[in-house]
This record gives C-alpha cells, sequence and structure tokens, in this order.
C-alpha cells in the first residue's frame, strides 16, 4: 500500500515536473533573444523563476535533492534577474540553459532509477552568477537545504491539511510553502498520509513564526508546534484521494496505457459488431421488411456510435506535435554555436495533433534530421553568402494533418545533398547503386544500412542513430518517409503518419485461399487490368498506368502463394509518381474497418508483414506493409522500368 | 536447482514425451485456424489469435525434423511464455500434469551429442517412461535445425 502511493506520488512528480520543464524550455527562449537590454521581460523572468520555484517544491517532497538543488540555484538567479541585481548575460543564459538540460537529465535518471548525473560544476556557476554580479545573495531563500536537518537551528513543525475547501480559498501547498519560507528556511517537506486516508504535508521550519501568525494559519489549515528532538511521524496510509488533491484544475492525468486498455476494450467492439453484421446478412431474405428494417437501423446505429466512442478516445491520446518542435531550437542553437553557422528555426503547424506514442517515438528521428541538416545540409555564413544567399541559414519544422494521416517535415535552405557522392560513398561501401538516381533512389541510398557519408562521426551528427534508423522507425509506426532536394537549394525530408494506430480502415484482398488486407492510406488507387496490357521488362513486368510504366509485383509470387487468377488482373497503386507500383492481387474483397495487433515476435517478423487483424471469425489474417512491398520492387525490377520509361 | 521437486506439462512429439516447466506454459489450446505466414520459418505454420494477441505456432514435429502430420482431435497448442514473448508450439498430445522430484531429473547424457543437447536441460524417468525436459528459451533463441534425440 505505501509503496504504491509512493509510485502515484512519484509518478505525479515526473508529470508535473515535464509540464514546468515544458515551461521553461519555452521561456528560456525567449529569454535568449533579450541578452543586453536592461531588463528583461518580467512576465519572461517571472514565469521561469516560478517554474524553478515550483520543481524545487515537488522535488524536494519526493526527496530528489539533485534536481532540488540545481533548481534551487536557478531559482535564485532568477530572483536575483527579477529584482534587477543582476544583468542578463549570454553565460547567464547559457548556465540556465545547461541547468536546465541537467536538470531533465537529473529527472530522467531518477525516473530510470539510473545513477545521477554530477550537478557540482553546473551548480558552482549557477551559484557564482548571482555571487559575481549581485555580491550579495538574494534575500529570503537562503542557500540550498542542509543535509542534515537535525544540525540547524531550533526549529518548528508546521503540518498542513489541504482541503477542497482551503483550495477554493486559493489555499495550497505552494502558498503554505511561501508563508513558511518568509519566516525562515524550509529544512524538510514531505507528504504523509493520516489514519482516516487524508494527505497531509508535513514541513520542518528552522524560526519561529508569531502567535498572531501561527493563530491565523491555523484556519488555513496549518498547525505549528515547536519540533522536538524526537518528533512524531504518523503511521503513513494510502489513499486514492492522495493524488486528486495534488492536481487541481479541469485537467485529469492519466496513464497512456489505461487509454491503449480502452482502446483494446473498442478493439474488441468494432470485431463484436464485423460479427453481428456476418450473422445478419442471411437473415434478410427470412424475415419480412417490418422486422428486418428496425435489426438494419439498430445494426447502423451501432456502427455510428462506435466510430464516435473510437474517435472519442482517439482525441484523448492526441497531443500537440509541438510538444516534438519546442526541444529541437535548444538543439540547434547548441550545434550552430559549435559549428559556427547562424540559423533560424522556423516552425508551423505546432498544434496538429497526432498519437502521445506517435510523439514519443517521433523524438529521435525528428532529432536525428535536424542534426543532419545543421551538420551537412546548412553552410557556414561565409559560405551562404558567396553563394548569395542570406548569411542566416533556415530550419524548417512543419506539420500538418489531412485525414488519417499526419506530415512532419524537417527542410532546410542549405547546399542540397550531393548526388555524386553519395553514390561514390554508397559504391565504396558496396551498397548497389541504380542506374536513375533520383530523389527517391537517394533516399534509399542514404538508408542503407551501414551507409554514412562521413567516415568519423561527429557531435552533431551522432552516433548509432543513422538514416537507417530514421527510417525503420517511421515504418514501424505505419508510416512512411520522402525525400526531396536540390543542390543549393536545400533539402526536405517527409515523414507521413497515421493519426492513430489500434483501428484503421483497409482493403481485403485475396491471394490464392488467403486473405490480406492492406491499410487504406497507403493505397492510392484500384486498378483493373487487362492480363495481355502486361509487358515484361528485363526482371519484372510493368502495365500503362496515366501514361507511365507502373512496375507490377505479383503478391503471389512475392509471398510463394499459389495464385487463383481471375481473367482481369486487379491491382493496388502504393506510392507517389515514380515511386509508385503496383500490387496485383487474385480478387479485391472489399473494404473494412481493422482493429490493428501487432506481430512482433521475432518467428513471423517477415519484410512485408506489418500485423494481424481479425476480421471476427477468430482467424488471422495478415496486414500487409505496402511501403516495404514497394520497395522490394524498386530493389528488383521498378528502376529498370523507369529507366526505359524515362 | 534449489526446489525438491518441480510441477511440469507433459506432451508427445512423434512419439517421444517432452515436459517443460508449468510456469512457462501461459495455457493449453484445442487448434483451429492457423494462417500461414509467408516467407516464415519452415517450421512456423503461422499464426493464431490466442486471448488477442498474435502468436506464432511452432511446428513441433518440423522443428525436431521429423515429417508432418495431419492435425487430429490430440493435436494441442501449448502457449508457452518467456521473456516477455508468447509462442505457440503445436505438439501431438498434451494431456499430463507431472510433478517431478529434482533428484529425479539427470543431466543429459554423454549418449546425447550434438546440437540437440542444448536444447535438453535434462532427463526424468517415470514409470519405465523417458521424459526429455526441454530448454525453451534455448529453443526459440536458435532457428537451427534440430536433430531429433
Amino acid at each position: 500500500m505505501a509503496e504504491e502511493f509512493l509510485d502515484r506520488f512519484l509518478s505525479e512528480y515526473y508529470a508535473e515536473g515535464e509540464e514546468h520543464l515544458a515551461v521553461i524550455r519555452r521561456a528560456l527562449l525567449t529569454l535568449d533573444d533579450a541578452v543586453g537590454q536592461p531588463r528583461p521581460d518580467a512576465a519572461v523572468t517571472e514565469e521561469l523563476f516560478r517554474s524553478f520555484h515550483s520543481i524545487k517544491g515537488i522535488a524536494a517532497m519526493v526527496e530528489h535533492r539533485e534536481a532540488e538543488l540545481l533548481a534551487h540555484e536557478m531559482e535564485s538567479y532568477l530572483r536575483a534577474l527579477r529584482d534587477g541585481q543582476v544583468r542578463l548575460s549570454t553565460p547567464g543564459v547559457e548556465g540556465l540553459i545547461a541547468g536546465t538540460q541537467l536538470l531533465e537529465q537529473s529527472v530522467a535518471a531518477h525516473r530510470t532509477s539510473a545513477p545521477q548525473p554530477d550537478i557540482a560544476s553546473a551548480v558552482s556557476t549557477l551559484h557564482a552568477l548571482v555571487a559575481d554580479d549581485a555580491g550579495a545573495t538574494a534575500a529570503g531563500d537562503a542557500g540550498p537545504v542542509p543535509e542534515n536537518p537535525a544540525a540547524a537551528v531550533a526549529s518548528w513543525r508546521c503540518v498542513f491539511t489541504p482541503s477542497p475547501e482551503l483550495l477554493g480559498r486559493g489555499v495550497n501547498v505552494d502558498v503554505v510553502r511561501s508563508r513558511l519560507r518568509d519566516c525562515g528556511q524550509i529544512l524538510r517537506a514531505r507528504p504523509l498520509i493520516g489514519e482516516g486516508g487524508a494527505i497531509t504535508f508535513e514541513f520542518l521550519v528552522s524560526g519561529e513564526p508569531d502567535v498572531a501568525t501561527r493563530e491565523a494559519w491555523l484556519a488555513d489549515g496549518m498547525a505549528c508546534t515547536a519540533a522536538d528532538a524526537a518528533e512524531p511521524s504518523p503511521a503513513p496510509a494510502v489513499t486514492e484521494r492522495a493524488t486528486a488533491i495534488l492536481s487541481a484544475g479541469h485537467y485529469v492525468r492519466v496513464d497512456l496505457t489505461k487509454l491503449d486498455d480502452l482502446m483494446r476494450m473498442i478493439g474488441d467492439l468494432v470485431i463484436l459488431r464485423a460479427r453481428l453484421v456476418d450473422a445478419l446478412a442471411p437473415v434478410e431474405a427470412h424475415v419480412p421488411a417490418h422486422v428486418w428494417r428496425p435489426l438494419q437501423e439498430t445494426n447502423a446505429g451501432i456502427e455510428r456510435q462506435l466510430r464516435d466512442l473510437r474517435e472519442g478516445v482517439m482525441r484523448v491520446r492526441l497531443v500537440p506535435v509541438g510538444e516534438i518542435f519546442r526541444r529541437m531550437p535548444f538543439v540547434v542553437r547548441d550545434l550552430a554555436r559549435d559549428s559556427g553557422r547562424r540559423v533560424r528555426v522556423e516552425m508551423t503547424g505546432q498544434e496538429t495533433h497526432i498519437d502521445k506514442f506517435l510523439v514519443e517515438q517521433m523524438m529521435d528521428p525528428v532529432l536525428h534530421l535536424v542534426r543532419n541538416s545543421i551538420a551537412h545540409g546548412l553552410e557556414t555564413a561565409d559560405e551562404r553568402i558567396a553563394a548569395g544567399k542570406r548569411p542566416e541559414g533556415t530550419l524548417l519544422l512543419a506539420a500538418s494533418a489531412a485525414g488519417e494521416i499526419a506530415t512532419i517535415e524537417i527542410g532546410d535552405d542549405g547546399r542540397g545533398i550531393d548526388a555524386e557522392r553519395v553514390v561514390a560513398r554508397a559504391g565504396a561501401a558496396g551498397v548497389p547503386v541504380p542506374a536513375v538516381v533520383d530523389d527517391a533512389a537517394l533516399l534509399e541510398l542514404i538508408c542503407s544500412p551501414g551507409f554514412s557519408t562521413r567516415e568519423e562521426s561527429d557531435r552533431a551528427s551522432g552516433r548509432g542513430f543513422g538514416m537507417a534508423v530514421v527510417r525503420r522507425t517511421v515504418q514501424e509506426l505505419g508510416g512512411s518517409l520522402r525525400l526531396w532536394t536540390e543542390a543549393g537549394r536545400g533539402t526536405r525530408f517527409t515523414i507521413d503518419l497515421p493519426l492513430t494506430l489500434a483501428i484503421t480502415d483497409a482493403l481485403l484482398a485475396r491471394v490464392g485461399h488467403q486473405m490480406f488486407a492492406v491499410p487504406q492510406a497507403s493505397v492510392r488507387e484500384v486498378i483493373e487490368l487487362e492480363e495481355s496490357a502486361v509487358q515484361r521488362l528485363e526482371d519484372g513486368e510493368v502495365a500503362p498506368y496515366r501514361g507511365l510504366a507502373l512496375p507490377l509485383v505479383r503478391l503471389s509470387q512475392r509471398l510463394g502463394i499459389a495464385s487463383v487468377p481471375e481473367r482481369r488482373l486487379h491491382a493496388f497503386v502504393l506510392g507517389q509518381g515514380a515511386a509508385a507500383v503496383g500490387l496485383v492481387v487474385d480478387r479485391i474483397v472489399g473494404q473494412r474497418e481493422i482493429v490493428v495487433r501487432s506481430a512482433v515476435d521475432p518467428l513471423i517478423r517477415v519484410e512485408g508483414i506489418a500485423g494481424a487483424t481479425d476480421l471476427g471469425d477468430g482467424r488471422v489474417v495478415l496486414i500487409l506493409d505496402a511501403a516495404a512491398i514497394a520497395r522490394g520492387v524498386r530493389r528488383q525490377g521498378g528502376a529498370a522500368a523507369r529507366a526505359a520509361t524515362a | 536447482m534449489a526446489e525438491s521437486s518441480d510441477h511440469y506439462i507433459l506432451f508427445t512429439v512423434a512419439g517421444t514425451a517432452y515436459a517443460l516447466p508449468s510456469q512457462q506454459v501461459a495455457h493449453v489450446e484445442m487448434v483451429e485456424q492457423i494462417t500461414r505466414v509467408p516467407n516464415a520459418a519452415p517450421f512456423v505454420d503461422g499464426v493464431v489469435f490466442s486471448r488477442g494477441q498474435v502468436v506464432p505456432a511452432v511446428n513441433m514435429r518440423i522443428r525436431f525434423g521429423f515429417e508432418r502430420a495431419d492435425r487430429d482431435l490430440r493435436t494441442r497448442l501449448l502457449v508457452v511464455q518467456v521473456d516477455k514473448r508468447s509462442v505457440g508450439l503445436l505438439v501431438d498430445s498434451c494431456r499430463e500434469f507431472l510433478t517431478i522430484p529434482a533428484a529425479d531429473v539427470q543431466p543429459p547424457g554423454d549418449s546425447l551429442t550434438g546440437a540437440s543437447t542444448q536444447y535438453i536441460k535434462g532427463i526424468a524417468t517415470r514409470q519405465d517412461r523417458l521424459i526429455v525436459i526441454l530448454d525453451i528459451r534455448a529453443l526459440l533463441a536458435s532457428a537451427e535445425p534440430i536433430l531429433a534425440a
């Protein structure tokens, strides 16, 4: 029980810490622009001050000393800044940025029970910022919390019992802390659970509040007593209410796994309804119309409601893409400074909402593409001036959503990808190079495992997380990666992702006696062909399609299944433009809402298979990975087909 | 092994009795429809849904180098759970739950040589029956062909 409470309390700490850090990151960027001005924007300083202050408070409660110390030092600097005791300087902003990054690391390490980062030098740097400039530390909060509270001066014990009524009057833990701080130093703060399940906060304070103050405080749920040597410590017990009190406002924090559970339950409902549809179909012929109609109407109603329900739960899981973007300016700032470049970051569409899980998964790939842009894409200011460009490079981060697809773009106006160098490098690395190297082929080359345009890995391009990993991550999420590049004008990577993963619309097709599902988002068109229209070309087949030769892949051959062909060929057109391929199947059965289940076991991880679904009869239907299949064709005969039509 | 005796699930493949520690076996199912997975290893018959999860079905006859046999009423799917993986083992039959004293389990002897020994944890004799105790982790970690013990 006690452990469960601690876990809840800790996850509350991490969630709240993350929120404050997000505010800090945003505010620091504004502050960075204000260096040299006599007085930075008071609202920004105040916001930073309050955020660090809050982190310090919650870190103290969970006894995360490193975070508490870091936050304390940054809070002190900001207070001095706010009170005009120090001027905003570049070392100051850098100290804050470095301190914030260390704070992030420290919280992350705490969360994973990893060793804490070394904070000593950062703390002394931050400390010196105030001491050097102001001569004296700002009054109020005096120094970090001593290791041993017993060694401090005579102390008072204050127990605060929050209640909804107090919360309504604005008396919360933060207010209590600041009141106590006015009369002395807070030596220790910890949450306690009383026997009735009520949560209280115990503070140990140096310095003595006067009698009148203590009486006034009593009305606010604050009971102060002189702390004796052997202070009582109520036996902890646990309550569900504990976390509810801590989070005020209209928001409820929900564990993502609970939403996953909900989504799974809805998935089961979708399958159950599919079964109902199948069971109803034969009934129509046997019952009179007046019996049939309400049945059918009810069924249609269930479908509508189910869709709404599914969309409702999906919406809960959606968070703004801005969560990814917001971190990038820091990275850009560091890298640009280290490499002597001037970079302006342009962001659009931060409010585009995508699944929380996708946001988490996309963080590293986007980070890698941003690093690549600065390390390989953008030129130095001198090079840019020589090329007739503005000295300042532009890095574009854009997001948008259309239908079921969310798009993230990472672009720069740099030198573009040098195709010749890539080809030479690929040749040297033993990667097969196609005859015609267009953007899609270029992407294929730079995403080959083991490919890197730089022999030595520098800081900017990073280690171990290459383009191959970027593309694999995108594909594992059911998305695709595209490239546009032009010499002297720049490079742009486009990531298309499904808005959600669990349930999607799919087209069903039959090959031989086996049924397969293809996510509808990856199918551009469904076409029918005469067998006579198919032409053999070297080792592949092509068919005319919109004035181009469309490379074909027969799913039966690809998967080694005996085909039961019909008179005409049926194909899904997958991919865009020159990268399009036609996937030939025996018969297209229909369209259906499917519940995607991952097939992750190594024994069934086969290229071309993205997962599995259940159509309601308990049988597994495999979901095809359209992108992987299209890629396979490109490797086999696609290049030859394009060369022939070029 | 510290315990004095362990619980095992007993099954047969091509006439030989095998055992797995019961805590590794999530459940045992009748086999319905198995969906073939193209280009998977030869001993993977396909996938099935087992309690909402997509689980590979490993044909133990093929895995041990025997001829494929038609599924019948005694055919079972043993869904084992190790290292967060769920894998179904298609076996000829599976009906017994057995407690074997640790003292009765002998290490695989010198008479068993080659690749097969690495999948065998031990051999137990119960009422004149030889029972091969499998090391499921080793078995699932490798795709190497196994010669029948």
